[in-house]
């Protein structure tokens, strides 16, 4: 099937422009797996915000740098912290991001986006270790001495960024500085 | 209240250069947030150098930042609503809540009394715009919105300070680069944008050779007769001479302009309400452009009242808010203000004074 579709994208057609474009972001072998499941959806209803300002006066009288979005998730009650910006807005997008991936998580467990994501990441991993460690034990039998290598099994690391999940704390304390897990906006 | 030692312990655990940030940032995720901008701009900044310049220069902004400069004016930079604009010493950093205002007008625009008040091409005037903050926000929430699309937008900021209007300046350029897409923006987006003005003017025409707001406006647009205007918005100096030494944070006091925070008024100093200077000459000038709504920022709930007690008096605003610090929150209450109900919106500290006139009501002359 996928010959047929190479084939396909190689013979000139009306939409060439079309399919040539698409085939840009064809580039990562990936997306030709199959689909994500789509990125879950809360509804606006459901969630509470705070905007984490503390006391004080504020206006011109005061120069905060923290712009710290909270989220409640009332059906769940889970609440997603998000200070990983200076800008308000992006934080608010980061948090409901979060957000929406652990309630994905809760709901479908394996089934869900982003365990999907870190389960093709993984695999890919251990591909492509396997084959490094496969191409080192043939360079070391060319050389003659046969050794062991350490199993080199790492745990991938499936940051939360810089969410802070009630009933979680000891993860949103590890979470590194430039907070792995979360995505950008799109 | 003073910080554990044991929390600079915890810090320097993790980063040699976080115990230096604890007394500014008051506590430990603030400080590790504000390190971490602070890394990822000397990373933006200079990409190829050595680590070992990496390391001085942002041992060098850490000890900027713990001498209680504001973090905006070490990274050039500060958020306002979507927009990243730019900040530079002497000029007063926009702040989050003026943000807040600024988008919640634009959105009462389309809805309600103002709708019909209001003519669908708008000219918006901004008085003491300092970044230009406000005109630029207006701008981007007003074309955000499809209803506005197509509808024209004549901003123009305001200024005493050189510096404020050069920095205004660039950022207007800077929105210009960034916003420039033809695909997602409309014609009058961008036609918009292009003509943002940035002029100097007194507003509190502290001498009569000062340029006032009236007659800078008269000029721009060529005409004789006194110009007109549709909104005035404004966050004026508004800290009173007593606050500025108590109740103002130091790191403003030393760092941000004073011009931008208290108002110079000769007549009067020290007196109990001197922060209020501003509002009485904005009203009149409010009159003198026959505006048909103003927004003006204040610094809590007292001077609010006082500001909405003044426009009270004037008999001629129809309507008048109060508007807390996030306006959006869809909370309510009424309270009275001489023989007006006002109503006081949102939620947090008083933060601005909202007022709009009658419905196809003349001005008073007088």
């Amino acid at each position: 099937m996928s010959i047929g579709l190479v084939r396909a994208l190689r013979t000139p057609c009306p939409t060439y422009n079309a399919i040539r474009s698409l085939r840009a972001f064809s580039a990562n072998p990936l997306s030709l797996e199959k689909a994500l499941p789509p990125r879950p959806k809360i509804l606006e209803t459901d969630l509470v915000e705070a905007f984490l300002r503390g006391s004080g006066p504020g206006g011109q009288k005061i120069n905060k740098t923290s712009c710290a979005v909270q989220l409640k998730h009332l059906p769940t009650g889970i609440v997603v912290k998000c200070q990983e910006t200076r800008s308000r807005e992006l934080n608010r997008k980061f948090a409901r991001q979060i957000l929406a991936e652990k309630l994905d998580v809760l709901e479908k467990g394996d089934e869900s986006r982003s365990a999907i994501k870190g389960e093709r990441a993984r695999v890919k991993k251990a591909s492509a270790s396997k084959k490094a460690k496969r191409k080192y034990r043939k360079l070391d039998e060319e050389k003659g001495g046969v050794e062991q290598d350490g199993a080199e099994s790492q745990e991938e690391g499936h940051g939360t960024g810089p969410a802070a999940v009630d009933g979680v704390p000891a993860r949103s304390a590890e979470t590194s500085p430039d907070g792995g897990g979360v995505e950008g906006p799109t | 209240m003073r910080l554990r030692p044991s929390l600079f312990w915890q810090a320097r655990a993790l980063d040699s250069h976080l115990p230096l940030l604890l007394p500014v940032c008051r506590d430990l995720q603030s400080a590790r947030n504000e390190l971490r901008w602070l890394s990822q701009h000397v990373d933006d900044k200079c990409r190829t150098e050595s680590r070992e310049i990496h390391h001085n220069l942002l041992s060098n902004y850490v000890r900027r930042r713990a001498g209680g400069e504001p973090l905006q004016y070490i990274l050039g930079s500060e958020w306002f609503g979507d927009l990243k604009l730019y900040c530079r010493p002497g000029v007063l950093i926009p702040r989050p809540e003026t943000a807040a205002s600024t988008s919640y007008l634009v959105h009462r625009l389309s809805n309600g009394i103002l709708k019909n008040l209001l003519p669908r091409n708008l000219r918006v005037l901004d008085l003491c715009t300092g970044s230009g903050c406000i005109p630029l926000l207006f701008h981007h929430e007003f074309y955000s919105s499809p209803d506005h699309r197509m509808s024209t937008l004549e901003l123009i900021g305001m200024d005493l300070s050189n510096t404020a209007i050069r920095l205004a300046e660039d950022n207007v350029i800077n929105q210009l680069r960034l916003q420039q897409h033809p695909s997602s923006n409309g014609e009058e987006r961008l036609k918009s944008l292009r003509g943002l003005r940035v002029l100097r003017a007194d507003v509190m025409e502290t001498s009569p050779y000062s340029a006032s707001v009236t007659e800078v406006l008269r000029q721009h647009r060529g005409l004789k007769e006194t110009p007109t205007c549709d909104i005035i918005i404004s966050n004026p100096p508004y800290i009173s001479a007593k606050a500025f030494r108590t109740t103002t944070a130091r790191s403003v006091r030393h760092f941000e302009p004073r011009l931008a925070l208290v108002p110079h008024n000769s007549r009067h100093t020290d007196s109990e309400h001197d922060g209020d200077a501003f509002y009485p000459r904005l009203l009149a000038i409010a009159n003198e452009l026959e505006a048909k709504a103003m927004l003006a920022e204040v610094a809590d709930m007292e001077q609010a009242l006082r500001v909405a007690a003044l426009a009270v008096k004037e008999r001629c605003w129809e309507g008048i808010e109060i508007w807390r610090d996030d306006p959006a929150t869809g909370r309510v209450d009424t309270t009275d203000v001489g023989k007006m109900s006002v109503r006081v919106l949102g939620d947090g500290h008083g933060r601005s004074v909202f007022l709009y006139r009658r419905l196809g009501a003349a001005p008073l002359a007088d």
